[in-house]
């Protein structure tokens, strides 16, 4: 589902963010720390902190809907995944410098920005026994770049 | 104590973008960027419509969303619920949240793309505080509340309009650290504001003139309402504004240009505050600075309320020079200047003065000048009183309710930048006398 350039670009230093929804149609939402792809390139990994997504983890385990959005905040290339089949599975410590490798790739993207190196690192603070992973299959993209094209599934034609 | 979005402003302005979450008719959830989140009061906030994107169509069809914010200052994350209730095309919510937009469009590189198509006012149902380590708030440089203390008090001692302005000018610069500011006063009648005071700018700019509507300071008076941006935007750019905004009102041909606008050439931070006395607006008090996001929602409470304080005393100051009624200053002796003599030449069509060549000053504070010469020439007289002047047919003021006073601060102020050997002394409340050490040749242009 994924193409080989959003696959890479999901994986640059782009702020990354999931939201979720339940029964209530209260959305939930949180920042992530960094994704991988699992399942032969086929599915997308987010690492995110459960003292910040109790209310989103219990809507995924609820219905497994998920959106995910990742920007580069240099280009404002923003992606939207969508997702329904969404788990909430074990942190694998193995990850956690991926999380360290994303948040130096993040914060080259934003010092130039003028945000402070402390704000961003304490926003990414993370310990590794507040750890869990999203895992699902994107069912749909859209390209969220600002512009007469954004929202538009990703691939389509103006 | 619940959190409440007073205190967390210093998220909204856009320097780490808010996250909007919202879910459609079957649940699927949705998230998207936001440009900018705008405080309307402590029960509502109001989102940037710009596009009729997938987040629009699900808050017309589920109401209730998710905002994430984080603020740059303390990295506290906080996700508010809210709902949907109505959207502003216009007016004063709708024009502080464009102009704001303009700023930021043009910092991200998305001018052209970035158009707000509308205000969209929530309810804020709930703010949470999302765990995670935190950074202590820095002590801010400024204590507001101590500084308009000091302000309200230095206001309150002035004894006329011209001090009054001065020490405004003094308390900016001292108690708010503010560098470069304009005071305009709004001509009702020509629609158009004239700068009256300036700080911080190598000319003074005192007679320069804006139309109403144009660029931030013109918008904040048009609205009645503050104008806030925080990057440098062309949109707002005075030269282009006034340009624009007095070719499509046809005040072209009348608008001060002699006079240029005072202004930093690149300012990246605006903010302009309407000043108002008893719901009517007066003039509008504008601050700027070169630095990015400057000023902030703080420095825009704190200059509202000084902004008010010196309306009520720009009103005060007005009313009593045109209704006392001391005894006239005795005329000074009629010893007539010796030396060179200065042409004073004068245009009706638009009451311009020329003090031999130079262009000194033209509408109302013309007509003024141009009395106060004649009757000097004529009859010899040097003693005169706002009171009388205000009734005067040859002067012409372009409403009740225009402020005569501030006419004369700015003919004073004109004539001394001038240094041509013509200068207007007060001798009590609401009387003065005119100086001349040049004689004079009166030339009807």
């Amino acid at each position: 589902m994924l193409d080989r350039d959003s696959a890479a670009f999901i994986q640059t230093g782009v702020a990354i963010s999931l939201a979720a929804c339940g029964a209530d149609r209260m959305p939930n939402n949180a920042r992530a720390l960094g994704c991988k792809l699992v399942d032969g390139q086929q599915r997308v990994a987010i690492f995110m902190r459960l003292s910040q997504t109790h209310a989103l983890v219990a809507n995924i385990r609820e219905n497994g809907l998920v959106a995910a959005v990742f920007s580069l905040p240099s280009s404002n290339r923003t992606l939207q995944l969508k997702g329904s089949d969404a788990q909430v599975v074990d942190f694998d410590h193995a990850d956690l410098m991926l999380i360290e490798r994303h948040t130096e790739a993040f914060l080259r993207e934003v010092l130039p920005e003028g945000i402070s190196e402390l704000a961003v690192r304490t926003i990414h603070d993370w310990s590794p026994d507040d750890m869990l992973t999203v895992v699902f299959t994107p069912s749909a993209a859209f390209s969220q770049t600002p512009g007469p094209r954004a929202g538009q599934p990703l691939g389509s034609r103006p | 104590m619940s959190l409440s979005i007073d205190s967390i402003r210093e998220c909204l302005d856009g320097v780490i973008p808010g996250l909007i979450a919202t879910c459609d008719a079957d649940g699927v959830p949705n998230m998207a960027y936001l440009s900018q989140v705008q405080f309307v009061d402590r029960e509502h906030v109001a989102l940037s419509y710009q596009f009729f994107n997938k987040t629009r169509q699900n808050v017309l069809v589920n109401p209730t969303v998710r905002l994430l914010l984080t603020s740059h200052l303390t990295a506290c994350q906080y996700r508010l619920s809210l709902r949907y209730l109505r959207t502003e095309t216009a007016g004063p919510l709708f024009e502080q949240m464009k102009a704001k937009l303009a700023g930021i469009a043009s910092h991200t590189g998305m001018s052209g793309v970035f158009k707000l198509l509308g205000s969209d006012v929530y309810r804020i149902l709930a703010i949470e505080q999302v765990p995670g380590r935190t950074l202590p708030r820095a002590t801010p440089a400024v204590n507001y509340l101590t500084a308009l203390r000091r302000c309200s008090i230095r206001l309150g001692g002035c004894e006329h309009l011209e001090s009054l302005l001065d020490t405004a000018g003094d308390c900016l610069g001292s108690e708010f650290g503010i560098q470069h500011l304009m005071l305009l006063m709004y001509d009702e009648a020509g629609q158009r504001l004239y700068t009256l005071a300036s700080r911080g700018y190598p000319d003074s700019g005192i007679g320069s003139e804006i139309p109403v509507g144009a660029g931030v300071i013109g918008v904040c008076a048009r609205e009645r309402t503050p104008i806030r941006i925080g990057y440098t935007t062309a949109e707002y750019a005075y030269g282009r504004a006034i340009r624009d905004s007095a070719a499509a009102s046809g005040l072209a041909a009348s608008l001060e240009t002699a006079i240029a606008l005072p202004g930093l050439p690149e300012a990246a931070s605006q903010l302009a505050v309407p000043i108002t006395a008893f719901g009517r607006l007066l003039g509008v008090l504008y601050v700027e600075s070169s630095a990015d996001l400057h000023f902030g929602y703080d420095d825009e409470d704190a200059l509202v309320a000084f902004a008010a304080q010196l309306g009520m005393a720009i009103d005060h100051h007005r009313q009593v020079a045109e209704t006392a009624e001391e005894a006239a200053a005795a005329e000074p002796g009629s010893a007539k200047p010796a030396g060179k003599t200065l042409g004073v030449r004068h245009f009706a069509a638009n009451d311009s003065i020329f003090l031999d060549d130079d262009y000194l000053i033209k509408g109302v504070a013309g007509a003024i000048l141009w009395t106060l010469v004649t009757d000097y020439a004529e009859r010899g007289r040097t003693a005169f009183s706002n009171k009388e002047l205000r009734v005067d047919p040859r002067i012409r003021l372009p409403g009740a309710s225009d402020n005569l006073e501030a006419r004369l601060v700015l003919l004073r102020r004109r004539l001394d930048e001038r240094g041509a050997g013509i200068s207007l002394a007060k001798t009590g409340r609401g009387r003065f006398v005119l100086r001349v050490e040049q004689p004079l040749q009166l030339i009807a242009g």
